[in-house]
């Protein structure tokens, strides 16, 4: 790993870096999620983005709600929700660890992206999931960025993330994977690709990627709508602030226009 | 308890030849887990361009009409052999263990049966 700070890659968050390198355990709190620290590294994230594990598992994976509730009621007030359901036979220490790990870069990729608001801290808080397996915050923070890239490099509309996704006709001879099945079956022409990450049960970024690169194959609609301006740059308060104005200042400034020509 | 990190340990540790060994997470090419590599094998740009590799046999086998799933895939190269296989659990469909080895020291019939127990113990 090499620390020197390469141009154009700004940290993701400044404030993560800094409790990571404090190693600080709590919640850091941000407009699309929050990400989860224990000793500086990342143990859990959610975001209301994307599908939480309980929908990964249930609605995705083979595990019946019935035990996910029974692992909440038993376990919740501990906080060892994760380890109940491997250690009751729910499911397979190596599933939840990967299931979890997904989760968590799932959620921590809309957590972290731009313009996700005022980050706030809250020490010393914990998620009932319990802390199965860490993960560095520099190597969360890379993957984040690495994610944004790829969904650019597959197809750069960023408009198909947050608009319902319109299934086209597929061209004679075109393949459809029955992974793409599964998300065009569900695509009515309402649901976004966040909804349809709760319908399959699937992490959210992945249904972003697949919708990108279904619509780079002309099997989705691309939204013709052209991209939202950037957000301009703030303007000075002393633009915003409501004042009346010097009409005093504007007579003179008048008269003197009017005297020069 | 069989975790992510002791599973590739083991694939890398006991698989005779073993160069380096990733958890790769189908849906969003990211690998959730490496060992070995070094700087010869950047076992993340692997796991990558890997995901597309699956893909592409996966669309092959729906252009052919196969209904049959992908239970490994081999890349023979001059000096490697990289083994890609794929997680068939309930909960961990959309993962699969990427593999690289030394063509000289590898027995491959063994690794592939090394590899399939190592898959499985992440599963129970």
């Amino acid at each position: 790993m090499t620390s020197v700070p390469v141009p154009g890659l700004a940290a993701v968050s400044p404030l993560l870096t800094r409790l990571a390198a404090e190693r600080a355990t709590g919640a850091l709190l941000r407009d699309r999620g929050t990400l989860f620290l224990e000793d500086g590294r990342i143990v859990h994230a959610e975001s209301p983005s994307t599908p939480g594990l309980d929908v990964l598992l249930t609605t995705g994976g083979g595990l019946a709600p019935e035990r996910w509730n029974e692992a909440l009621s038993e376990a919740g007030a501990t906080r060892q929700v994760a380890r109940f359901l491997v250690d009751s036979g729910g499911l397979a220490g190596g599933e939840m660890e990967i299931c979890h790990l997904a989760a968590i870069f799932d959620a921590a990729f809309f957590a972290l992206s731009p313009g996700s608001g005022p980050s706030r801290f809250r020490r010393g808080a914990t998620h009932w999931i319990g802390s199965m397996r860490s993960v560095p915050a520099a190597a969360v923070e890379r993957e984040t960025r690495r994610r944004r890239e790829l969904l650019d490099a597959v197809w750069p509309y960023p408009q198909l993330d947050t608009a319902p996704v319109v299934p086209r006709p597929a061209a004679p001879g075109q393949i459809v994977t029955a992974r793409q099945r599964a998300l065009l079956a569900r695509a009515d022409g309402v649901r976004t690709p966040a909804d349809l990450a709760w319908v399959l049960g699937r992490p959210a970024f992945h249904t972003l990627l697949d919708v990108r690169r279904l619509a780079a194959a002309g099997l989705v609609e691309t939204p013709h709508t052209r991209p939202a301006p950037p957000p301009a740059a703030p303007l000075p308060d002393w633009m915003t602030q409501a004042q009346s104005p010097d009409v005093a200042l504007l007579r003179r400034l008048r008269d003197a226009l009017e005297a020069s020509l | 308890m069989v975790n992510v990190e002791t599973a590739l340990k083991e694939a890398t540790t006991t698989i005779e030849g073993a160069i380096g060994a990733a958890l790769v997470d189908y849906g969003s090419g990211m690998a959730l887990g490496h060992v070995g590599g070094g700087k010869d094998l950047d076992l993340t740009v692997a796991a990558a361009g890997n995901t597309d590799v699956v893909r592409a046999k996966v669309r092959t086998m729906e252009m052919l009409g196969l209904k049959d799933e992908i239970e490994d895939i081999l890349i023979t190269l001059g000096s490697q052999y990289h083994l890609i296989r794929l997680l068939k659990g309930r909960n961990s469909e959309g993962f699969f263990l990427y593999l690289a080895l030394d063509r000289g020291r590898a027995n491959l019939a063994m690794a592939r049966h090394q590899l399939k127990k190592i898959e499985e113990s992440l599963e129970v």
